[in-house]
């Protein structure tokens, strides 16, 4: 469904990414781990059109979209939950979630998308016309992904949606994203628990300076020498 | 002559407000302040003059002075700001700046240095009187204007999803990107608005005066700058305080203010903004706006 082939990513002199190759399968989880700084999120970003790609090819349902605008791409049914949530702070609980789903479909069908949303998420009703701003860390991540599952996209790509939360939350949000995985959704998932991460993901790629280090199943990794000293902890 | 003085400051802090909206609005989504805005508002006063003169009724040729500045300010974006996306801001000021400079020249050259006369209808300098009470018909109006346009916008804001894409835009414009919105809509809204506000304030001004001049927009939209500022630098509702309250100060300083410091009302008012802004720097309503590293 994605893949991106030969990514390059440089900010100024610096090269954050260096050669990323990976593909995602319709309905399959795909987690992306790594150490801090090693080029996840520039990687998704590169993906969403937020960030210049400086070599290399995306291509998402047969469509090259390397460089195109992050607001085309998600027209194109792609939507990213950055890192750090991003919720506007200022605006309610509703008015984020009505801009998630604005451009994307009629407002009749958007209407009947938020009920869903709401129905997903009891949370966000509860707080329906609260401020972004004075949600809890967990009840923004909801919101997050709430707002960018309004527009309908094929494929979502989550930067670390546990940052921040408690582990009680974490299991909410997980047992979520499963759920998203059992409607047909295709997930693009950073993670930095990469316990978790290799627990529900189908595959796994691991990346180490800009650079794809690992990749396999979900299984092979978890039982993989370095991943288990690396990333485990064991 | 108290209640006069009362409706004058706020007929006046509301043609600041306007104008001081307009800018914030383009600087809280571009991070832009728009030079060239009293350009758009001069260039208004010569539409009104221009559709005057062709013998347009007044109303009909008000919508067709305010037209003009809105579709001049989104021409604006188009030409001179649009090729500059992704540029530093010291470019985009310099541009606004230049494009300033060269509406200036036009309007010197073109037209005339001097000032134009704009014939006003009869009725707009009447006044009422209530009793002791006399109330001038054109600072009431002018009130009643900004005061519309002011709920007008506020309810575009709130209600349609441009709106609140751009309050939204205003905090994290990448995000608002991110939901599928074009950058490119968000964008042109925001100077289409801040068009139509100088505009209307172009109408205001030119309704107490009865003239219009290339420099014309200058000293109220680097008033409304001042406001702005004070307000809390691309916060709306810091702009529309900071408006009213810049015109309600420097309308009771020239009432009061004994005649040999009279001519000092326009530094003691700077002085005032001063003292604000070392007690508040990010001004009185701050803007927010998402920070990240
Ligand atoms: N806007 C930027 N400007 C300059 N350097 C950047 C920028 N964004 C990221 N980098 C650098 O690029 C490298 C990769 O960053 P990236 O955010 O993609 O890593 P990450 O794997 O998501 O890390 P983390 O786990 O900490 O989120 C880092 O060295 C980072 O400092
Ligand atoms: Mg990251």
């Amino acid at each position: 469904m994605l893949s991106v082939e030969g990514l390059k990513i440089r900010y100024g002199e610096v090269e954050a990414v260096r050669r990323v190759d990976l593909t995602v399968e319709s309905g399959e989880i795909l987690a992306l781990v790594g150490a801090n700084g090693a080029g996840k999120s520039s990687t998704l970003g590169a993906i969403a059109g937020l960030v210049r790609v400086a070599a290399g090819k995306v291509v998402f349902e047969g469509v090259d979209i390397t460089g195109l605008a992050p607001e085309v791409v998600a027209r194109k049914g792609v939507a990213l939950v950055p890192e750090g949530r991003r919720i506007f702070a200022s605006l309610t609980v509703a008015d984020n979630l009505r801009l998630g789903g604005a451009v994307h479909q009629p407002a009749a069908e958007a209407r009947l998308r938020e009920e869903e949303m709401l129905e997903l998420f009891p949370i966000l009703r509860r707080y329906y016309r609260a401020k972004g701003g004075n949600l809890s860390g967990g009840e923004q991540q909801m919101l997050a992904i709430a707002r960018a599952l309004m527009g309908k996209p094929r494929m979502i790509l989550l930067d670390e949606p546990s940052l921040g939360l408690a582990p009680q939350l974490i299991d909410t949000v997980f047992d979520l994203i499963a759920e998203l995985r059992r409607k047909g959704m295709t997930i693009l998932l950073v993670e930095q628990n990469v316990a978790l991460a290799l627990e529900i993901a189908d595959r796994a790629v691991v990346l180490a300076n800009g650079e794809v280090v690992l990749s396999g199943t979900a299984k092979e990794l978890a039982s993989s020498d370095l991943v288990r000293q690396a990333y485990l902890g064991a | 002559m108290f209640a006069q003085q009362i409706i004058n400051a706020i007929s006046l802090g509301g043609v600041y407000a306007l104008l001081a909206l307009g800018l914030a609005i383009v600087f809280s989504i571009v991070g832009l302040i728009n030079f060239a805005h009293g350009e758009l508002m001069t260039l208004s006063g010569y539409a009104l003059l221009a559709a005057l003169v062709f013998g347009l009724p007044f109303p009909l040729a008000v919508l067709v002075a305010v037209s003009c500045g809105a579709l001049a300010a989104v021409a604006m974006e188009r030409i001179a700001f649009r090729p500059m996306r992704g540029a530093s801001v010291t470019s985009l000021l310099l541009t606004s700046f230049a494009v300033s400079s060269l509406l200036k020249v036009v309007f010197q050259n073109g037209i005339s240095a001097r000032p134009q006369a704009v014939a006003m209808p009869g009725w707009m300098t009447g006044a009422f009187s209530f009793g002791d009470f006399t109330i001038g018909v054109g600072p009431s109006i002018s009130i009643v204007v900004s005061a519309l346009a002011l709920i007008l916008l506020e309810t575009f804001l709130r209600r349609s999803v441009t709106g609140t894409a751009m309050r939204a835009a205003a905090e994290d414009f990448d995000v608002v990107r991110l939901m599928g919105i074009p950058a490119s809509r968000i964008i042109a809204t925001a100077f289409l608005l801040s068009g139509l506000l100088a505009g209307l304030a172009a109408m205001l001004w030119v309704a107490q005066r009865a003239s219009v001049d290339p420099l014309m927009g200058f000293t109220p939209v680097l008033k409304a700058f001042i406001a702005a500022v004070v307000g809390g630098l691309g916060s709306l509702p810091g702009a529309v305080a900071g408006g009213f309250l810049l015109g309600i100060i420097e309308v009771l300083l020239q009432a009061t203010l004994p005649a040999a410091i009279a001519p000092y009302r326009d530094a003691i008012v700077l002085s005032g903004v001063i003292a604000v802004l070392l007690l508040r720097p990010q001004g009185l309503i701050p803007a927010v706006r998402v920070q990240r590293s």
